[in-house]
């Protein structure tokens, strides 16, 4: 498994590592599938079956072995540097069974390291063992230099980066120990040199603080409300459902601090400051208040008319007129900007990087929900998907044959289903508004109030509840679309609101305000569990005892959902009349996911359709913020900057509106001459409208400034994408060309022909430019070697123009094709660029090897040296530069490449192994030198 | 704290920690689920790295694996000698790759492997096909396995090569913000 994993997170060399076309067919002619090149050329398999040296073992080894031998050096050097060869399971088992270099398998050694290694031994099927031996220092000190260049890179880092950095290597325990090991002794051996002591010291108190840091996690982790109750939820009935219990337990959150910030800024400096609550004497607790809220509760700190105006002198003056409006508009504004945060992060992060393209892509290879433990729903997935990928197919059949008329049909039906649920909304609205006015010219009459008559005031909610879970019905009646039931709950929801507001005339009407909503969320939570209960519990026995048919329900999501946001709307629009509201709230959301909890384990089944569930995610916080608490939000400010408060009760009596506090206090701050700038900011921003027409125009500039970048960025993305299509579709068309020239060849060896840009792990945000930058290599490469081919062919120079500047690259590739196909044999050209002049180094290069070569009837192992350099050479290119980078510096890289590769040939002659001591970049060099030693070994053999 | 000290010694646990996502205590925890598969293989010492497989019956039984249709592809993945038979410290690799601590990054990638089921570093179509008939219990006629596989490649394949590359896989993926976010790691 480990292998071919090498490609480290960030490593950039791994990044754009090539690999062996070459390799890879040979195990696709074992595991026979198709090839997509469409180049299944039986006369080249037997032809490769027959190269195929017989000490193979057979199996993924005997075939790398195999195009070893048959590629000779350049091939195999290449694939062992690169390292994106496939570790197959049996390769594995291969390697530890050939047990090929006990002498370097210690304890330490890596996977990697033993398959390098074996490729190593496999690359000389018959070499004597200097060779071997030589081959094996180049192999240790090429993994050597890797690994030692990713363990610099760790060492770079930070502790806790560094940690963060092994943990995310693709790599077996065994590998990530053995690196971290490493960093390790390196660390504490520069550090040893200078201060002992202090870094012993240093060492073991990191060590400390790391291991209490592991401490704290882990306590955090078991803290976490309801991890495992989560956990189970996932694993039996999929991430859909658990994205509303994520919600619910989000709602709780945010209530509890909700609740802290109230109580702790409003109700504890009034319970420090006066704990008696006055509550008159004839008034008492008869249990009923929990459900109206109202007698006993009306005098108590629940409600708004439980605070006083005064400024209570303790410590500090408190005033709590100001406590009171600030607590509610910090709240207010606080709740907004978490709410907008949450659903830009959310949106960001679902909707804007989803591409609804790839639906069917994403339905086979994505949608399978890993978190499902439970064999049910693990069946009832796997039906979902059958039916879905059915759907899907016969959708795209039917969409052909929708007549006129069908459509016609399909748009009244739409348009009744609207008409008629608007009517039934406004029917409700309407019909609230009436009972409330009804229950208010009940209400007028004169406080205590009897059992009876209290109540009565339960009604007004509970018919708005009932409606809440009978109207749904209806709805799904017409057509299942929730958007109906959201569209009439905000419509009612707002009327309710209004008819609530219209109790003013009364001497205290906050309070009552306050007890309406109190016994909306009461009622609301009963009728919760009653839903659950009678909804789930109900259907499930009549779905299994009576009408198996109907079968046992699922958890709608949506409906589910649509309660909990209704819920919190009531809590917020009541926490101005009532701050303690959300210590209710929570209290009634915390019970409810236990209901919910229970009723979903008893009753129901894993859903039928799977939504994605981290986009309903997105639409719940955005119902959440559109239209609910906006609505709240403005009737809260409604309420305070134009009704009057109550003249006898509450913070606020005796002001014109609530907002006038704020100039009360701005009015008594002028008179201390230190808070000037307060006064200034006052009367110079907030009371400007200058300063909000400004405020109004900079944000509108910014989104349309950022409009614009997305309609930019997503034209790029467009025509970045239609490049890799082109550039993909060039390159399996010089592909098939090239295994045309290989078949119509079958006298010249093949030399490795394809190579496959395979850029490793990139970020996510990675650009597809340099992907494309990769393939154009590819193809000029591809171009260049069936070029050498045919000049190897022709005898004649050829020269061509060498530019692989990244933007021209195609073009050139292209030409140079052509160019070769028709074998114009031009003369070295007289243009003075010092493209031809490199072109021309190599091609002089070449000949003078082949005059030498030619007399033994070996083929390949003449160019290895060159175009590997070059390969190199270009890789390092691909990894480093970015898409736009010069041309000019690509060519004199090229040129560099053929220099050294020149020089290399030259070597060759030599008798000894010749140290060069030029190039620093060793990779290469090793390279060159394993290629050179094979050359030279074939070349022995030759004679 | 004693008990921590018999199975391994602090450097091992250290070692642990640093190269999976886990804590010392669900460290502890899942050596004792590993141990638990098969109590008589497993020693309740660990300081002296013992050489100890679990096959891949007993890995594949678990409730986390038990049911999923890829247990044997995950376990092949994750399993050094590639048979799915496991130690101690592939198990604990499983678990960490597939706990929720993990980056989407380490998941892609071996999500990747587990749908590759020739292991060519390519989603090719015959993987595919694997991969819908294990999720859809081989209920889908020939003709329809194709369809998809070919809508699949269709829409996937950015470079037009007629299979998924790795990139081709994370580009997808990257547009998929459910996958595997609720990845179990019950330990």
């Amino acid at each position: 498994m480990t292998s071919s994993s090498s490609g480290g997170v960030f490593n950039p060399a791994y990044h754009d590592s090539e690999t062996l076309e070459v390799d890879r067919r040979d195990k696709r002619s074992w595991t026979h599938h198709t090839n997509p090149y469409a180049g299944e050329d039986p006369a080249w398999w037997a032809e490769r079956d027959d190269a195929e040296p017989g000490a193979s073992s057979g199996g993924w080894r005997g075939g790398e072995s195999f195009s070893m031998g048959l590629f000779s050096t350049s091939s195999g050097t290449n694939s062992w540097q690169h390292d994106a060869n496939p570790h197959t399971p049996d390769s594995s088992s291969h390697y530890r069974s050939a047990a090929g270099l006990p002498s370097l398998m210690t304890g330490g050694m890596t996977m990697r390291w033993r398959g390098m290694a074996m490729r190593g031994m496999s690359m000389f099927p018959n070499a004597d063992p200097t060779h071997a031996a030589l081959a094996e220092d180049a192999i240790r000190s090429e993994v050597e230099n890797e690994e030692q260049n990713l363990i610099k890179e760790l060492i770079a880092l930070s502790a806790g980066e560094q940690t963060r950095k092994i943990q995310e290597l693709p790599q077996s325990f065994g590998e990530k120990k053995n690196i971290r090991r490493q960093v390790m002794a390196f660390k504490s051996s520069t550090n040893s040199h200078h201060f002992l002591c202090c870094t012993d010291c240093c060492r073991n108190m990191s060590l400390s603080f790391r291991r209490c840091g592991n401490g704290i996690k882990s306590a955090r982790q078991t803290l976490k409300l309801w991890r495992g109750i989560m956990k189970e939820i996932g694993g039996r009935f999929g991430s859909s459902v658990l994205t509303y219990f994520l919600f619910l337990k989000w709602l709780l959150m945010f209530n509890i601090f909700s609740f802290l910030v109230n109580f702790g800024f409003i109700t504890i400096p009034l319970l420090v400051h006066d704990l008696s609550a006055n509550i008159p004497s004839n008034v008492s607790f008869r249990g009923l208040e929990l459900l109206t809220g109202a007698g006993y509760f009306n005098y108590t700190v629940m409600y708004y008319g439980g605070y006083s105006n005064e400024t209570l002198h303790g410590l500090v003056d408190y005033n709590m007129q100001l406590a009171y409006f600030f607590t509610i508009a910090v709240y207010m504004v606080l709740c907004g900007i978490v709410l907008i945060f949450s659903m830009a992060s959310s949106f960001k992060k679902n909707y804007v990087l989803s591409d609804p393209a790839s639906s069917r892509a994403w339905q086979l290879l994505c949608s399978w929900d890993f978190s499902l433990t439970n064999e049910r729903a693990v069946r009832q997935r796997k039906n979902n998907l059958r039916v879905q990928l059915k759907e899907s197919l016969s959708e795209r059949a039917e969409k052909e044959s929708i007549t006129l008329s069908k459509e016609l049909k399909q748009v009244g039906i739409h348009v009744g289903s609207w008409f008629l649920s608007t009517c039934l909304a406004v029917g409700c609205g309407a019909s609230i508004f009436y009972l409330c006015q009804y229950g208010e010219e009940q209400a007028m009459d004169t406080a205590p109030w009897s059992l009876l008559q209290e109540a009565e005031t339960l009604l007004v909610p509970f018919v708005v509840s009932l409606m809440n879970i009978v109207i749904p019905l209806f709805f799904s009646l017409f057509n299942k679309f929730e958007r109906y039931s959201t569209h009439r709950r905000q419509i009612y929801a707002l009327l309710i609101r209004t008819s609530s507001l219209t109790v003013f005339p009364s001497q205290c009407w906050e309070p009552m305000v306050g007890q309406a909503l109190y016994r909306l969320v009461i009622i609301d939570f009963l009728f919760l569990m009653l839903g659950s209960f009678f909804g789930e519990f109900l259907s499930n026995v009549i779905g299994t005892k009576l009408q198996p048919r109907l079968g046992v329900p699922e958890f709608d999501v949506a409906r589910n959902v649509l309660e909990l946001v209704y819920a919190q709307t009531l809590a917020w629009i009541g926490i101005y009349f009532s701050p303690l509201l959300p210590a209710i709230q929570m209290l009634k959301f915390f019970i409810l996911f236990y209901i919910k909890k229970v009723s979903l384990t008893r009753n129901c089944q894993p859903p039928r359709r799977s939504g994605r569930a981290a986009q309903m995610q997105t639409i719940f916080i955005f119902l959440l913020f559109f239209p609910f608490f906006v609505g709240a939000l403005s009737i809260v400010a409604y309420t305070a900057w134009s009704l009057t408060p109550s003249e006898q009760c509450g913070p606020f009596q005796g002001l014109n509106n609530t907002f006038s506090v704020v100039s009360i206090w701005i009015h008594d701050l002028e008179a201390i001459p230190t808070s000037d700038w307060v006064v200034w900011i006052y009367q110079n921003v907030i009371r400007s409208e200058l300063f909000y027409f400004l405020l109004t125009l900079i944000i509108i500039a910014i989104i349309y400034i950022f409009w614009q970048l997305t309609q930019g960025r997503k034209e790029l993305i467009n025509l970045l994408r239609q490049r890799i299509i082109n550039e993909g579709k060039d390159k399996s068309f010089l592909l098939e060309k090239l295994q045309n020239l290989q078949k119509s060849q079958p006298a010249v060896a093949p030399s490795q022909k394809k190579i496959k840009v395979h850029s490793g792990r990139r970020s996510a945000d990675r650009s597809s430019g340099s992907q494309s930058n990769s393939n154009a290599v590819v193809q000029v490469l591809l171009a260049r070697q069936q070029l050498e081919e045919e000049d190897r062919r022709s005898a004649s120079g050829v020269s061509v123009p060498s530019d692989i500047s990244t933007s021209g690259a195609l073009m050139q590739a292209m030409v140079a094709r052509h160019r070769a196909e028709r074998q114009t044999p031009e003369e070295h050209s007289s243009s003075p660029s010092p493209l031809e002049q490199a072109m021309a180094a190599r091609q002089k290069a070449q000949d003078e090897y082949w005059t030498v070569t030619d007399a033994d009837d070996i083929n390949s192992p003449n160019r290895p040296p060159v175009t590997h350099a070059r390969l190199r050479e270009e890789e390092g290119q691909d990894g480093s530069s970015n898409p736009s980078s010069p041309a000019s510096s690509v060519v004199i890289q090229v040129m560099q490449a053929r220099q050294r590769a020149e020089e290399e040939e030259r070597i060759q002659w030599a008798p000894a192994p010749v140290q060069n001591s030029a190039s620093p970049s060793s990779s290469a060099l090793i390279q060159a030198m394993l290629a050179r030693q094979q050359a030279q070994n074939e070349y022995d053999d030759g004679y | 704290m004693g008990n921590k000290q018999t199975i391994f010694t602090a450097q091992q646990l250290d070692a642990y920690q640093d190269c999976t996502y886990f804590t010392r205590k669900e460290i502890l925890r899942l050596f004792y689920r590993y141990r638990d598969l098969a109590p008589q293989l497993v020693p309740l010492d660990y300081t002296n790295h013992p050489d100890v497989k679990l096959p891949y019956e007993l890995i594949g039984s678990m409730p986390e694996l038990k049911d999923n249709p890829f247990r044997q592809r995950i376990a092949e993945v994750f399993s050094e000698d590639g048979q799915g038979n496991m130690t101690l410290n592939d198990f604990l690799d499983m678990f960490s790759v597939l706990s929720e601590m993990a980056p989407r990054d380490l998941k892609a990638y071996y999500a990747f492997k587990i749908y590759d089921f020739n292991d060519d570093d390519f989603i090719c179509k015959s993987d595919l096909e694997k991969t819908l008939n294990k999720l859809t219990r081989n209920e889908l006629t020939e003709d329809e396995v194709r369809m998809v596989c070919e809508k699949v490649i269709d829409e996937a394949d950015l470079d037009n090569d007629g299979r998924l590359s790795l990139e081709d896989f994370q580009h997808m993926i990257v547009r998929a913000p459910d996958f595997l976010r609720y990845r179990n790691s019950d330990t």
